[in-house]
């Protein structure tokens, strides 16, 4: 049969039907909605979590004092950096600082404008910034969940840090991340080093930890066993560990919405079974009716196949419009606060725009394959029997 | 035109609740000849109405149709045989209530390997002949029953098939439809179809374009 005269008729049969399949194309989207944006969310997570990263130092050195992380002396760095294969030891000061009004926690980042940055995204940062002006005074530039909390208590322009000696230092914004800057910025403050020495209470010869760059992936197992020989109370963090602690985190909550998709994969396909198996009267009859005038058993099949597959084609391209624009254009509101949490800061990002279409496909074989089958066989079942019986 | 031999149709065969539908039914229907089969309810005339249309299957017997065995054919074949052959009216008119007149027509069209446009000429033949192409554009459900059955007869005609085979066609139709219907039939005789009509209406009694009555009862031929 002449496809434009078949798709003719498909068309025109799914507009005069479109009653009998509003309530599952709707079902359907919302579905496809949800499950897309997840992946989309989960996907541009993972990929910001991979570049923040691949931005990150090799190795990062802790004194450890009973069990604890303490401050550790800057001079150690110098020692460190003249192990053989090490290109690049940096004292960082680094740490925590509670915001008492909201209960929430800023990573304070001390730098040294004028050396090598621990993170490509730090040093892309200073490279816009007019370092004369930012340090011509105590100056900070925070990430995106710091303004949103600090604008929530009009600290527009500075914010008075309550050091551990008591003394109050006053730190003037001079700008902000872009929201386009990775989720692991928006927690931030960066300020200079001695500055960020002061707010945390490190005394002057000290930092938080040293970051390390080892640029050949075989002298890494050396650097590290040579660092704790240097000095047995170190701990060495490699960048896989908190790749792993990253991972972990975000599988836990992959692993929640799993079980999520698994119940909404279970409803959903109930739905179908149930729409499409309780196949009304009035599709038996039209079923008969073809039979009768000649449609054969496979023509009949194409027909009501190709019927849904345009409902649930449409149903899944709609949904996964509706999930890019919530999830690239909205950023995601309540969906991001459930996936990433804020347990420190609610985030105040935009997402990168990035998608894997391998997880699309998958989606798109998992809704689809249930749809067709639970189509299939109802209409199988009452296209082979006899048309008399279908049009009583 | 139609050679029926030996035929017999039993439902629910090697069950408890077997019942014989048709028993040796013998019948020889020439080209454009209309034909009606009389008897009561259940006397088994639907039943062979659907068997000469391939819509079930006999349990035994000959049938052939314009030269060609019907009687076992596999259903893609069967399918192919009723939209080249058969155009049938049925009881319930069994139309698309959704869809619209001129779209109703065209159902047994668009599995034909015809062009749009080709369709869309015959169903324009198709609604003259039966005169309902004032009313091409609108809903079926909006049809009264007359013009339903004018909807059927058009469908019936539009694949030019050389049988027509009518179910109880007045049995929802007032008096004054079922003598349209009784006037359509010299249209069917005009135009060289071989009509078979199932019915128990005395209308079609001792009609001038009725070339013969066949009296079915407890699924015997008992008058031909």
């Amino acid at each position: 049969m002449p496809a434009n005269v078949f798709l003719n008729f498909l068309f025109l049969l799914i507009y005069r039907h479109g009653s009998k399949h509003i309530a599952v194309f709707l079902i359907s989207t919302l579905v496809v909605m949800l499950f897309s944006s997840v992946m989309l969310l989960s996907h541009a997570v993972e990929e910001d979590i991979k570049v923040s990263l691949a931005a990150q130092p090799d190795f990062i050195v802790q004194k450890i004092h009973a069990g604890k992380a303490v401050d550790i002396p800057m001079e150690w760095a110098d020692e460190i950096r003249s192990i053989r294969g090490v290109s690049v030891a940096l004292p960082r000061v680094y740490g925590s600082y509670f915001y008492t009004p909201n209960s929430h926690y800023f990573t304070i980042v001390g730098i040294d404008p004028f050396d090598k940055q621990i993170s490509t995204s730090l040093e892309a940062l200073l490279q816009e910034t007019d370092l004369r002006s930012f340090l011509s005074e105590d100056q900070m530039i925070i990430g995106q969940g710091v303004k949103a909390q600090l604008d929530q208590h009009r600290y527009f322009d500075h914010y008075l840090f309550k050091a551990p000696n008591r003394t109050k230092v006053r730190v003037g914004i001079y700008k902000s991340f872009p929201k386009e800057s990775s989720i692991v910025s928006s927690d931030m403050a960066v300020m200079e080093l001695d500055l960020a020495k002061r707010v945390l209470g490190i005394e002057e010869e000290f930092s938080t930890d040293i970051v390390l760059f080892v640029p050949n992936e075989l002298e890494r197992d050396n650097v590290r066993e040579k660092i704790i020989l240097q000095h047995d109370d170190l701990r060495v963090i490699e960048k896989e560990e908190l790749a792993v602690a990253y991972e972990q985190l975000f599988n836990y909550r992959g692993g929640v919405f799993l079980l999520l998709y698994m119940i909404v994969l279970v409803t959903f396909v109930l739905i179908l079974y149930q729409r499409y198996s309780m196949i009304s009267s009035a599709d038996k009859k039209e079923i008969g009716i073809l039979r009768a005038l000649g449609w054969s058993i496979n023509a009949v099949i194409k027909l009501k196949i190709m019927e849904s597959l345009v409902v649930g084609l449409s149903a899944f391209m709609l949904g996964l419009l509706l999930a890019y624009c919530y999830v690239f254009l909205l950023d995601a509101p309540l969906l991001s606060s459930l996936f990433l949490g804020h347990g420190n800061l609610p985030l105040d990002i935009v997402f990168n725009r990035s998608i894997d279409f391998g997880m699309l496909t998958l989606l798109f074989l998992f809704f689809i394959m249930p749809y067709v089958a639970a189509v299939l066989i109802p209409v199988w079942r009452i296209a082979i029997t006899d048309p008399v019986e279908a049009m009583k | 035109m139609i050679h029926i031999e030996h035929l017999n149709k039993v439902y629910n065969e090697n069950a408890a609740n077997a019942y014989t539908a048709l028993h040796d039914i013998n019948l020889h229907i020439r080209p454009a000849e209309t034909v009606v089969l009389k008897g009561v309810s259940g006397s088994g005339k639907s039943t062979l109405l659907s068997i000469i249309a391939t819509l079930i299957k006999p349990s035994s017997g000959e049938l052939v149709v314009d030269g060609e065995q019907i009687a076992k054919l596999p259903d893609t074949h069967a399918s192919h045989f009723r939209n080249a052959h058969i155009g049938f009216i049925f009881q319930a008119f069994n139309l698309f209530d959704e869809l619209s007149v001129k779209d109703n027509i065209a159902l047994p069209l668009i599995v034909t390997g015809m062009s749009q446009k080709s369709i869309d000429e015959k169903v324009q033949q198709a609604m003259k002949i039966a005169h309902i192409s004032h009313k091409q554009d609108q809903s079926v459900q909006n049809l009264s029953g007359g013009e339903k059955q004018r909807c059927a007869i058009a469908r019936a005609l539009v694949h030019e098939p050389k049988i027509i085979l009518c179910d109880e066609p007045t049995a929802n139709l007032d008096r004054e439809n079922s003598l349209k219907f009784i006037e359509t039939l010299k249209q069917f005789k005009a135009l060289g179809k071989t009509v078979v009509i199932a019915t128990h209406d005395p209308l079609f009694d001792g009609l001038e374009s009725v070339d013969r009555t066949i009296v079915i009862e407890n699924g015997k031929i008992t008058s031909s």
